[in-house]
């Protein structure tokens, strides 16, 4: 019996199922709502991780593509694919740290004046598996990384949306709703210098953008653009026999298409899968967390600033792209290349254009975006080496998430202070 | 009633959409139920009404009435335009 209920914790499916049904039955939800709300996150889940390793199995012909063409290591900042893919190994931790994180969440928004509950559920869970990671990598497991990285992730819910709100009150003009995303730092950072450098008179919105490149605004069609370029080009400089070997005869500009809609259907798999598992878990959590802190404010996902300045958004975008690509290339000079990571630069190029216009105008945005891109990616190439992810059978993706990235180089300081080496 | 939530980026903002909508349906006396789904996704669902980000509320074509709604985060234009539609759904009944 013991080991039957071990058997069903280690699970994160079904662990997130439990999780949700107990959700369910505490807000007094009917019988057929938690028979579907459990289902729901159960299906949900497996899909994420169905998703995750079709992502998995386009990038391994990819990597060995890109290291026979440049000699070197190419990587995609990615969470979501990174946190599905070590949910075999990890899963538990994972399910347990984003469930005592948000109870940890709605202790400290109780107890302090910072009533942020972090609701982005997708961030709770990559955030979640980032933890486990890092401690994993600290040789530090089970219970003890729960503990840890719960404590560290729920005060982490508090914190970064606290620094961020004096932007989102700028932008949005009241203080009922909270940011909660791992990158708010950087989108604001860059925001409010792009903005200092800015012109408040001249603001993006007066600015009219073309109707022809509103099909850009479907995420898949800018990624499976970008990945099949991508791909495209590194297989022209890849040893013809090793092309030959790894299409299996196909024709190498067919078998990038496909590789690299591959990768993209992986991602359409896993969000469709996070938004499923999510669908239910999420309003389960904000149902709670409205019972028990009062004057919660829920930090939500950066698509809440789009709005306010649609076209500050796309030029934010645009500008986050070139600066990307600007990292991409310096970034060739350190021995991993990263790639222009397309959801990473849309999301948050978006915020801080809409953050650099609210300061600065159009100007703003323009550099807020050029500033974020560049950013983004050149940290990501600067800590990559913090932490090796082979050892779970990840090849060519690495974290996106800047906070996320700030919290685990200090996790990895303050190891060094216990002697845990890099 | 079936409300179909859709936003362009597929990340989730549909979702708050969704969750605004059931507490403000649910204020006024209605139990709405609904999905939420990204623009890929939310072509060929069978649904009563659709409530999507005015950014992409124009790349939609359906039969179905869609409502772009310009500001996530306000309750009154919630209130404003998707109300009156599950009033007129259940006034219907």
């Amino acid at each position: 019996m013991l080991s039957f209920i071990t058997e069903i914790l280690s699970t994160p499916s079904l662990t997130l199922g439990i999780i949700t049904a107990i959700g369910l039955i505490v807000l007094r939800k009917s019988g057929s709502d938690i028979i579907k709300g459990t289902l729901k996150t159960i299906f949900g889940f497996i899909m994420l991780q169905q998703g995750s390793s079709i992502i998995v199995s386009s990038l391994v012909p990819f990597s060995q593509m890109f290291e026979n063409a440049f000699h070197l290591v190419g990587v995609v900042a990615e969470d979501n694919a990174i946190a599905a893919a070590v949910q075999t190994v990890l899963g538990i931790e994972t399910s347990f740290i984003l469930l005592f994180s948000f109870l940890i969440n709605i202790v400290l928004a109780r107890i302090t004046k910072w009533k942020y509950i972090f609701l982005t559920g997708h961030m709770m869970f990559s955030f979640a598996a980032t933890m486990a990671i890092t401690l994993d990598q600290m040789g530090i497991h089970g219970g003890k990384a729960i503990l840890i990285g719960s404590s560290i992730q729920g005060v982490c819910c508090i914190i970064f949306p606290a620094a961020a709100q004096p932007f989102v009150r700028k932008v949005t003009g009241n203080d009922n709703v909270g940011f909660g995303f791992w990158g708010s730092s950087l989108v604001c950072a860059a925001g409010w210098a792009g903005g200092k450098l800015g012109n408040k008179e001249h603001s993006s919105e007066d600015i009219n953008v073309p109707k022809k490149l509103d099909f850009l605004k479907e995420m898949s069609i800018l990624m499976g653009i970008v990945m099949m370029v991508i791909y495209i080009l590194t297989s022209f400089f890849v040893d013809k026999d090793v092309m030959a070997e790894l299409t299996g005869g196909q024709n190498s500009i067919t078998f990038s298409v496909i590789q690299a809609s591959t990768f993209v259907v992986g991602i359409l798999v896993l969000l469709q899968g996070v938004r499923m598992f999510l669908g239910e878990l999420i309003p389960a959590f904000k149902g709670i967390s409205e019972k028990i802190v009062p004057g919660a404010k829920p930090a939500l996902d950066i698509p809440i600033l789009y709005s306010f300045a649609p076209t500050a958004t796309t030029i934010g975008f645009l500008c986050a792209v070139i600066g990307g690509l600007g990292a991409t290339l310096i970034s060739t000079m350190l021995p991993t290349v990263v790639l222009p990571s397309v959801i990473g630069l849309f999301f948050m190029g978006g915020g801080a254009g809409v953050i650099g216009n609210s300061i600065g105008g159009r100007r703003g945005a323009i550099i807020g975006g050029l500033l974020l891109g560049f950013l983004f990616q050149l940290i990501v190439a600067l800590a990559y080496p913090i932490i090796g992810l082979e050892g779970y059978g990840i090849q060519g993706l690495w974290f996106a998430s800047t906070d996320a990235i700030i919290v685990v180089v200090l996790m990895r300081l303050v190891g060094l202070l216990f002697g845990i080496s890099i | 009633m079936f409300i179909l939530t859709v936003c362009g980026m597929g990340f989730g903002t549909s979702l708050m959409m969704l969750m605004e909508i059931q507490d403000m349906a649910k204020r006024n006396g209605f139990e709405v139920e609904g999905e939420a789904t990204d623009l890929s996704s939310s072509k060929g669902k069978a649904c009563d009404l659709i409530v999507a980000g005015s950014e992409i509320a124009s790349e939609i074509s359906s039969e179905t009435t869609v409502i772009p709604i310009y500001n996530l985060l306000d309750k009154q234009e919630f209130e404003n335009k998707v109300l009156p539609k599950i009033r007129e759904y259940f006034d219907a009944l």
